[in-house]
């Protein structure tokens, strides 16, 4: 092969390439915010990158700059035109050649977060970009989010509970939120998350460390949540 | 495998990023551009930069069936005639998705290495050429080509129209019907060229103004 693309987990001398993180959800959940303590936590010691898909270019970019939890130069923002779904799974060319450039100017890298554009419950990344997804739902939208399922939420690597902080406020039990997820989710993992909570976000990056050392070691297989599940718009 | 093929590329659905790109239309409505007026930006796109596309494919297409492939001369021929630098790195972006799909159906064949020894990324109609030369897999002839990259232009403008100047999407099949005797000569113009230094160079100064302006922007849903 001429190149390294069509071999999905080998960089060019061998080495395993960079671990390619999705991280989907609905708008305002706190993506973003994900992507930010993840870079405050392991950019000390992991060589990162990161891709934001936002609706216009480059807000969620911009949202990361401003935070300084990374170099500028290592977040870029691709367009989608209007089709966020669409760049993390339909077609994923954009978001593709964004993480290859990132590599090769900064290479190598051990980790490179993909951040989806928020969208809705049934958007999840297609296996051609992430090696693994975070899906991602909060309190504020409503207890009963985790039981109606979708999947990102069944699916996901990792489906992370955010905004725990907020639980008090919106009258929602984050502990019945959880149980509700674990039982959606067949034994695999959830996280309940504060930005607030240093011990959840502490468990959060030695979630991706672990993940990153089975990627490593050849171990990690990359799963699809699944298709777009039918939706209606009622 | 040709007419299958042929519709396969003119396909929106093709999955090398075309859904990130306007054909020019993000930037003009950002010039002020209103949505009774996409049919002439249509005509305007079919008589200046859709030849130059399309020729420059077709042009791709005949220089990957010989040996050895050597495409250079396009490359640069249609590079000389992208004057905007946007135009220029947009059409490689594009050419870059299509040169992934190519890898991916024949990492071996002489058309798809010939592009990585180009010394830049294929601009599109390059890469478009050399997708379409691939016989077994996905062989069209140089007027399929050229019909089909005539026809994603219009397309694209009329998807991305849904998005920035919304109205009936019924409308939009009205405005590609319309501008058939554009597209069709058009297609013929792009059959004629025989050598890139015959590569049509029609201005489209507005087009190239609007590219520069684009690039510079930050609040857009397309690349260009």
């Amino acid at each position: 092969m001429p190149d390294h693309e069509n071999r999905p987990h080998t960089h060019h001398a061998g080495r395993p390439r960079a671990l390619r993180l999705g991280v989907a959800g609905p708008v305002g959940t706190g993506k973003s915010s994900i992507l930010a303590a993840l870079c405050r936590a392991l950019a000390p010691e992991l060589s990162m990158a990161v891709v934001t898909n936002d609706i216009y270019t480059d807000e969620d970019a911009r949202f990361l700059r401003s935070a300084g939890v990374l170099p500028t130069e290592r977040i870029r923002a691709v367009e989608t035109g209007a089709c966020p779904h669409t760049a993390i799974r339909d077609d994923v060319t954009a978001n593709l050649d964004a993480v290859e450039d990132l590599e090769e100017a900064y290479g190598p890298l051990d980790l490179v977060l993909v951040e989806s554009g928020g969208d809705n419950l049934t958007a999840t990344f297609s296996p051609a970009l992430a090696d693994a997804q975070l899906f991602c739902i909060d309190v504020a939208g409503g207890g009963d989010v985790a039981r109606k399922g979708g999947p990102g939420i069944t699916g996901a690597d990792l489906l992370i509970v955010n905004k725990t902080d907020l639980a008090p406020h919106v009258e929602v039990d984050v502990a019945a939120m959880v149980a509700d997820a674990e039982a959606a989710r067949d034994g695999l993992p959830v996280l309940a998350l504060s930005r607030k909570d240093p011990a959840s976000v502490a468990e959060l990056a030695d979630w991706v460390r672990a993940l990153l050392v089975r990627h490593r070691a050849g171990v990690h297989v990359p799963t699809d949540p699944g298709p777009m599940a039918p939706h209606r718009h009622a | 495998m040709g007419a299958l093929a042929a519709l396969l590329l003119g396909d929106g659905r093709l999955p090398v990023g075309g859904h990130t790109y306007s054909a020019g239309l993000e930037p003009a409505v950002a010039a002020g551009l209103t949505r009774d007026r996409v049919p002439a930006l249509l005509r305007a796109r079919l008589r200046t930069t859709a030849v130059t596309e399309a020729a420059g494919a077709v042009l791709a297409l005949r220089a990957a069936h010989r040996t050895p492939v050597a495409y250079e001369p396009v490359q640069r021929a249609l590079a000389a005639r992208m004057p905007a630098a946007p135009q220029r790195e947009v059409s490689a972006t594009l050419g870059r998705g299509v040169h992934r799909l190519a890898r991916r159906l024949a990492p071996d064949h002489p058309a798809v290495t010939a592009l990585a020894g180009l010394g830049s990324r294929p601009l599109r109609p390059v890469a478009f050429g050399a997708l379409g030369a691939l016989g077994a897999v996905m062989g069209v002839t140089a007027a399929e080509l050229a019909h089909a990259v005539v026809h994603d232009e219009l397309q694209t403008v009329a998807a991305a129209a849904l998005k920035l100047l919304p109205g009936d999407p019924l409308d939009s099949v009205a405005w590609l019907l319309a501008a058939r005797p554009d597209a069709e000569s058009a297609v013929e113009l792009a059959l004629a060229v025989r050598t890139p230094d015959g590569l049509p160079a029609r201005a489209a100064p507005l087009t190239e103004q609007w590219a520069l302006d684009h690039a510079r922007r930050e609040r857009r849903l397309f690349l260009a």
